[in-house]
Formats: structure tokens, sequence, C-alpha cells
């Protein structure tokens, strides 16, 4: 029996299902707990502005995005330069309700998390008919492959007259217990659907880690020749990682549709596939709260920039062109300087931090 | 228990004949070893029978079932593991989880009961996580459990690719070149650990080695490959005293 169940030293295990476990000590399980909570009840002491819970809100659909292309990209090894359309595809699975049935039916506006869900599933039915050619190919033929998705969705999306040519197709309010979520409660409220949708999801990325469906990715990245004899399919494999992070790319793109309230395609072009890329990159490629640390750290950045370059316009109007070229800019420096001196990302970080604490109160 | 049979296979790659009209039949619980020069074909024929070469003429069967057109994955499923020459460990891993993944096709949960975890898969894993740490133990793996494979030594990466090839609980086991690059005792250490597994597992050997004279002394039944022809086959004393291995190895006059 481990005597001390809050700190990592001196705890021993005693039994494999104490090893499994997801919070090792009591103390991680706690610090959790108070985020989580932390997280759920700062909307009510603070009023924020629309401008910034749209930020906040941003972040967290991208969190969704990102658990999925790291489990495609971070854990099976398998670069997808198509993870906006992915994206996309759950987004205009809404919005091919909304042109068929009209905005406002009460599919979308009363069964909004099934539609969730079921935008999801179409995410990974098309997640896995683009990781088809991963049976064959692999590495950068492979991103090609992916590539092309994006392509062929953009143009399908752009010339149908059906999805409206790409411009904005409209999705209604939706229904809380309540009645109707009003305009003022928008952000705050999809706020909190986003929230548990990104627990949920990251529990179960946890949960299929350790257990074979998630070992298999890791198994395919490394090696998959040893994969195929240790019994699994390696092209198997590979389709399913596609179609577990197109399923949660569809989410996002849903959430992404009833957080805009309306579905456009230059929300899901290449240039947001290589953001989504770099901001996997950012946070850490195959760790799981690396999808956490990425897109935080993407957006906030911008966020900054963007507030310096209007300052800049506005006490030096001459330098107008030059704010612009500021965003792309320090984006593309980021990720330069993050392949560079750390490539796997802010989630190393976290680890160092994590290995310091571990053997507290000693030092080694 | 089953016997493997290599009848007649050919294996050709454009002109080439990396196996021509092998014969050979691997008995249940013997060590059978193949030897051979460099580029005889021992290693294309471990390939032939663990699927990643199919043979372009004859025939491979283990017990009734036919391998000649299987995948990797499938051999595996009939109870033949492999042990790679050139370490086909997953790197970027620890030595634990390398186990536990070859432990895939005994974890019989569905992909909502590994969601959920809690009930099925929870238990599930914790038997996989026992019979992989008997195997850690049976192979003096403990100091190395968490460490990641890409950073160990090279005789210890040896060790978790042969320990990895135990933990699917083969009933036919095929080591190709176990002791290559080993020191004296490393390949004591290796010998101790084949014999073992023979004894103790019960498990039928296919070795593919160098080092002949660990080949004549562990081996009960040897197979002779050169140019991808059969050469000799018998008991070690019979291929001591055969002409025809005498001039491959040596060389003639």
């Amino acid at each position: 029996m481990a005597t001390n169940r809050w700190l990592a030293t001196g705890n021993y295990h005693i039994s494999y299902q104490d090893e499994q476990k997801i919070f090792s000590t009591h103390l991680d399980r706690s610090i959790f707990i108070v985020f989580l909570s932390a997280l759920f009840i700062w909307p009510l002491f603070f009023e924020v502005s629309n401008k910034f819970m749209l930020v906040i809100d941003n972040i967290m659909i991208a969190v969704v995005a990102i658990i999925g292309l790291n489990i495609v990209t971070g854990f099976a090894g398998l670069i997808s330069i198509g993870h906006a359309a992915f994206v996309g595809v759950g987004a205009y699975t809404l919005a091919s309700f909304s042109r068929v049935l009209g905005d406002s039916n009460m599919l979308l506006t009363h069964a909004w998390p099934l539609m969730i869900v079921l935008s999801g599933l179409m995410g990974a039915v098309f997640g896995a008919i683009v990781g088809l050619p991963a049976m064959r190919l692999k590495h950068l033929y492979l991103a090609i492959a992916t590539l092309s998705f994006q392509m062929i969705f953009q143009w399908t999306i752009n010339f149908m007259d059906f999805f409206d040519q790409g411009q904005t197709i409209s999705i209604g309010r939706v229904h809380w217990l309540t009645g109707e979520v009003a305009r003022k409660d928008h952000y705050v409220f999809w706020y909190y659907i986003i929230l548990v949708f990104i627990v949920l999801c990251g529990f179960m990325v946890r949960n299929l880690l350790r257990t074979r469906y998630g070992r298999c990715l890791s198994a395919v990245r490394d090696n998959d020749r040893a994969a195929d004899a240790m019994g699994m399919h390696p092209g198997f494999t590979k389709v399913y990682a596609f179609g577990l992070a197109g399923f949660f790319a569809g989410i996002a793109g849903a959430l992404h549709a009833y957080l805009y309230r309306g579905v456009g395609i230059e929300s899901f072009t290449l240039h947001e596939s290589i953001t989504y890329l770099a901001m996997a990159i950012v946070g850490g490629l195959g760790t799981l709260h690396g999808s956490f640390w990425g897109p935080a750290a993407i957006k906030v950045l911008d966020l900054q920039v963007e507030i310096l370059a209007e300052k800049a316009a506005h006490f030096l109007p001459a330098s107008m062109n030059l704010a612009t070229a500021l965003r792309p800019f320090t984006f593309g420096l980021v990720i330069v300087l993050f392949l560079m001196f750390e490539p796997r990302g802010i989630a190393n970080w976290w680890r160092i931090v994590k290995s310091y604490t571990k053997l507290w109160p000693f030092r080694y | 228990m089953q016997t493997l049979h290599v009848s007649d296979v050919t294996l050709t790659f454009g002109g080439l004949n990396a196996l021509s009209n092998v014969n050979m039949e691997i008995k249940p619980g013997l060590i059978t070893s193949v030897i051979g020069p460099n580029g005889a074909g021992k290693t294309s024929l471990l390939n032939c029978v663990s699927g990643f070469y199919h043979p372009t003429k004859g025939d491979i069967t283990y017990g009734a079932k036919h391998l000649t057109h299987s995948s990797p994955h499938q051999v595996t499923k009939l109870g033949i593991a492999r042990a790679f020459q050139n370490l086909e460990l997953f790197r970027g891993l620890s030595v634990l989880d390398n186990l536990l993944l070859a432990r895939h096709t005994n974890l019989n949960y569905n992909i909502f009961q590994a969601i959920i975890f809690f009930g099925k898969a929870a238990r599930l894993e914790a038997e996989n996580r026992a019979s992989v740490e008997e195997v850690i133990e049976f192979m003096e793996l403990e100091p190395y459990r968490k460490s990641i494979v890409g950073n160990l030594s090279y005789g210890v990466q040896k060790r978790v690719e042969v320990a990895r090839a135990l933990t699917l609980a083969p009933d036919l086991l095929l080591l190709d070149e176990p002791m290559a690059g080993m020191n004296i005792e490393e390949k004591e250490d290796v010998v101790r650990f084949i014999m073992d597994i023979k004894q103790e597992r019960n498990t039928t050997i296919v070795l593919v080695e160098h080092d002949l004279g660990v080949v004549m002394d562990i081996s009960d039944q040897i197979y002779v490959l050169d140019f991808g022809e059969l050469i000799g086959a018998g008991t070690p004393k019979d291929i001591a005293s055969n002409q025809k291995v005498i001039e491959a190895y040596i060389g003639e006059d």
C-alpha cells in the first residue's frame, strides 16, 4: 500500500490498474479538477466583450480540430495538409441540412448536439476515404494526396450552386432548455458547449491512447513493417487514423458553423490547413496536451500582433503596408524558430516542468 | 504444435534466383538452424515464411494452413513470430510499449469499450500488462522497462526484439541472426535464452545464424543454403562431415 497518494515521490504502483490511471497522484487530479472548474466558473464573474469571447471560442474550436490532427500527424505520423477541408466537411454537413430544410429547422436548432456528432461522423467517413491512399503511399507522397483533397474540396464548394458557391450559408440560432439562446449570450453559451466537447474529446483520446486502438497509431508511425509483423494491418490502421482525425475535425467544423451562425468557404482554405499544422507543431506533435498549447499560443500571438499592427498604423500611417505584413511574418518566424529550437513544441516545456516536480521535495 | 513445410519454394527477383527449389521440414519442439554464406538466401527464406515475400513457385504450409500468399499480420495470427536481423523496433516508444504492442491481437475489446476504458478494456489491459511483465522477467529486461528503445545499447535492443516476438506467445519463433555483432558473453546470454525458450515455453525455433560453433552446439536439425540452393540437411554431425558444405564454407581448391 502506497502510503503517500499526493506526491509522485515514493509512490509505488502496487497493481497494474494503478499504473494505468490518467492521474497518478491526488495532486494531479486535484489540480485538474480545480483548473476545469475554474474554466467553467470564470465567465460568471468576469464580464468580457464579445470580441474577446469569440477569440476564446475560436481557440477552443481549434483545440478540437488539433486533437484530430495530432492523432493523424502526431501519433500516426501521416502528414495531413487537408485538415481544414475535414473541418469544412463537418461545417458543410450542417450547411446542407440548412439548404434542404431551411436554416431554422428543428433539427438544426433543437437537435444540435445530435447534428454535431453527425457532422463528426461525416468527417470520419470523408477522412477514411481520403486516407485510402495511405494504404500504398508514404511520407511526402501521402501529404500531397491529402493536399489534393483540400483542393478538390475548395473547388467543389466553389462551383456548387447547392452550397451557394462558397458564400455564407446561414444557420439558425439554437435553443437551450430556457428557449432560444439570445444574441448577447451567444458566445458565452457556445463557450460552455465547446468546453464540454473538448473535455469529452480529450478523455476519449486519452482513453484510446492507453488501449490497443491508440498504441497501433504509434506503431505504424515508428515502423510499419514491424507493425505488420505484430499482427496489425498497417494500411487499415492508417485509414483508421484518418477516420479518427476526420471525426474530431468534423465536430470542430460543426461547432464553428454554429458559433458563426453560418458556413463560408473562406474558413476552410489551404491557408487554414497550414495554420492547423503550425498549431500542432508549436503545441508539440504526438502529445495530447500539445493540442491545447498550440492553438492557444498561435491565436494569442495573432491577436497581439494585430493589436500591435493597429497601433503602429495609428502612430505611423506610412508604415501601414509594413504593419499588414507583420502578421504573416511573425507567424512564419515563430514556426521556423520552433522547428529549429524546440521541434517537440511547447509540450516539451511542460514535460520538463513535470520532470522537475516529479522528484519534489528531493533534488534528485 | 504443428510442422512447417517448405516445399519446392523458388523466389525470383528479376533474373536472380534468391531461392531455388528449397525443401524443408521444420518439426515441432526442435531447434532448426539455417546456415549458409552471405547472400545464400537465409533471410529471404524467413521473409517468405513470415509473409514479407511471396514465393514465385512452391508452397509453404503450417499444419493444414497455406502461408504462401499470406500477409505478415495473417501469419502472425497463426502463431508464428519473427525477430528481425536489422532491428525493426518501435524506436520512439518505451520497451514496455513495444511489448504491449505485440499483444495487439490478443485484446478483444472494441473501440467503444476502449473509449470508455473502465470495465472490459481496463481489465484486459491489466492482464495484458501482467503477461508482458512475465516476458520482461523471462528476458531479464527489468532495468529497461521504461526506457525509450532507441536510446538502448545494441545488445539490449536485440534482446527487446526477441522479447517482443516472445510476447506474441508464438508456437514457432523465427530468429534472424539474434547474435550478430555481439561479444562472447552476450552470445552466451542469447544462447541461454534460446535454450530456455525451447524448454520452458515449449516453442519451436528456427535460427538463422553465422556463428557455426553456436549452431553446431544447440541445433537439432540444420539446413545449409548456398546461392539459394539447399546443399545439405541433417543433424549437426551429418553437416560437419558433408563435403558440399565444407566446400561452400572453405572453398574448393
